[in-house]
């Protein structure tokens, strides 16, 4: 079976720093694949190879059945992978409408697209004008997930949905990631391990830069002795 | 007690309709040449955080090449509306020469040092400026055309109902204040547009907040990066062959050197990067400028140098009390 991202043996650096030391993993159409793992084993680091941010120095990374390895960040971004990064990274002078509108790749069918986006996320049409900088962290949460969807991705690369945001909040986010997980894959770096089981499908398991355990998702608890080695 | 009486006298100079007329059109025509000399280096350092040392003899290249085209058809070209035409035909030369030169400039030169500290890119944009003012005196001299002194065989292409003063109800209007009013108007709100309501002008004011992410969204930064390097040196240019007719400023090889002073004073009075904030300072500069020069150089008090000195305290005050410009944002062009 084709897989839809495939990182085979990825080694990656920060200058002199190695991060990614042989990481394997997949993502298939539809699922959604949770990495987990504790601060600094490189789950962000997972996702920046994978967008070509920080380009793997060995291994390659396949997208839609081609290698991307060394391409540039937005050819990747064309091809359909979609990035809901750490700290949401608004463009904080935009408005939520021009934020989501960098995101559509179409350019002729802007205006769908922006239906599309406040059909989903109704709240964010009467922010609409408002600069996203001075939104709350659940709002600016919510138009990020909304860029990712209005890109058209195949799949999304989500980091940390849930971090400082209040409990309810996180149940909204949770739901919306739901949503959009119908029509794209996910590849979810989560540190809330409950929700980060209740996404997915499956999980790998990440230590010093490497998928050290997987498995799906069925009946694991945070307690299995295996598990809770690497995240305490 | 003469500055009492000096006081008093200067008050009543400003309030005769004649001389609040002249300050106003002074003012604003210096505003829009002084947004015009910094749009473009504001949109440069804007999105891509590179201060262009090179601004001022793009500047001076952009007056010169004006001036070229100008002189050469003049002939062909007499009357009022054919050497504003002419004029027209002259800044669209410039822009596009300039354009294609800036953007070439920045695939060769520029996008090599984005990775290295900004001390590179000011060392380099200012040995281009070296370069390029060297090859300028050479091509001068070569022609015959005195490098060092304005060229004031451009200057004599202006057309007559530009170069004299017309009266418009009992008050003196100049005509190329107005010219260069109506054309900075222009320039500006086609930039604004150009930012606020295209979809590149969006690319830009993403990819000037966060180039990473605007990547990872499937915008191309280093082609927006291109593109608004060339879009900015071309701006420069036409600046410059807008200042080819007015005889305070002029085509010479110095004119680079007078142009990138004020230019970075008004970029940084407005905040670094921020377009609204150029053409505020551009604004706030210009009607200092004309204010102090009606009060120093007219008869009141005689100090012609006073003007420049003023212009420059708005930039020690801005610095002083609003570090980041009228209108910029902490760590705006930064990568």
């Amino acid at each position: 079976m084709n897989h839809l991202l495939e990182l085979d043996d990825v080694h990656t650096y920060y200058g002199e720093s190695h991060i990614l030391e042989g990481a394997s993993l997949h993502v298939d159409p539809g699922e959604t694949v949770a990495l987990v793992g504790r601060n600094g084993v490189g789950k962000t680091t997972t996702l920046r190879t994978a967008l070509q941010l920080t380009p793997p120095r060995s291994g390659t990374v396949t997208y839609d059945g081609e290698d991307v390895s060394g391409r540039q960040t937005h050819e990747v971004a064309q091809a359909g992978m979609g990035w809901i990064p750490e700290d949401r990274r608004m463009f904080s002078q935009l408005t939520v409408e021009e934020n989501i509108q960098v995101a559509v790749k179409d350019a002729e069918r802007v205006d769908t697209h922006l239906d599309r986006a406040f059909e989903a996320f109704p709240d964010l049409r009467e922010f609409r004008n408002r600069k996203a900088g001075n939104l709350s962290g659940g709002q600016q949460q919510m138009v990020a997930i909304a860029r990712g969807l209005v890109g058209e991705n195949d799949l999304l690369l989500v980091d940390e949905p849930s971090e400082g945001l209040a409990p309810q909040i996180v149940e909204d986010v949770a739901n919306a990631l739901r949503a959009v997980a119908t029509d794209a894959s996910l590849l979810l770096v989560e540190q809330n391990f409950p929700l980060a089981m209740d996404l997915a499908d499956r999980f790998y398991l990440m230590d010093h830069g490497e998928v050290v355990h997987s498995d799906t998702t069925e009946g694991v608890s945070a307690d299995d002795e295996e598990i809770r080695r690497y995240l305490t | 007690m003469i500055p009492l009486v000096s006081l008093v006298d200067a008050v009543l100079h400003f309030l005769d309709p004649a001389v609040l007329a002249r300050v106003l059109f002074d003012g604003l025509a210096k505003a829009s040449i002084y947004v015009m000399i910094a749009a473009g280096l504001t949109l440069i350092f804007g999105l891509m955080g590179v201060l262009n040392f090179a601004h001022g003899s793009l500047t001076a290249i952009g007056a010169y090449l004006g001036g070229l085209v100008m002189v050469t058809f003049a002939a062909s070209a007499s009357g009022n509306v054919g050497r504003i035409a002419l004029f027209f035909v002259a800044i669209v030369v410039v822009f596009a020469l300039l354009t294609a030169f800036g953007g070439a400039m920045e695939v060769s030169l520029i996008r090599p040092l984005y990775d290295r500290p900004p001390l590179y890119q000011i060392l380099l944009t200012f040995g281009i400026t070296l370069v390029l003012e060297e090859l300028l005196r050479m091509v001068l001299l070569f022609y015959d055309i005195q490098p060092s002194t304005d060229w004031l065989e451009a200057q004599g292409t202006r057309p007559e109902i530009i170069s004299k003063t017309h009266d418009v109800f009992g008050l003196g209007v100049e005509g190329l204040e107005v010219f260069q009013i109506l054309l900075g108007v222009a320039i500006t709100a086609g930039v604004w547009i150009f930012l606020t309501r295209t979809r590149y002008g969006l690319y830009i004011r993403a990819g000037s907040e966060d180039g990473e992410m605007a990547q990872a969204l499937g915008v191309n930064v280093h082609q927006a990066f291109t593109v608004v390097f060339g879009v900015g040196v071309g701006i420069t240019g036409v600046a410059g062959a807008l200042l080819m007719w007015d005889s305070a400023w002029a085509a010479s090889i110095d004119l680079g050197a007078e142009v990138l002073l004020p230019a970075f004073v008004v970029v940084i009075v407005g905040g670094l990067g921020t377009f609204r904030g150029t053409v505020v300072a551009g604004v706030l500069v210009g009607f200092v400028d004309a204010f102090t020069t009606e009060l120093f150089t007219s008869n009141i008090v005689g100090f012609s140098a006073l003007p420049e000195l003023f212009i420059f305290l708005i930039l020690v005050g801005t610095l002083v009390l609003r570090p980041q410009g009228l209108f910029g944002v902490e760590e705006v062009g930064g990568h």
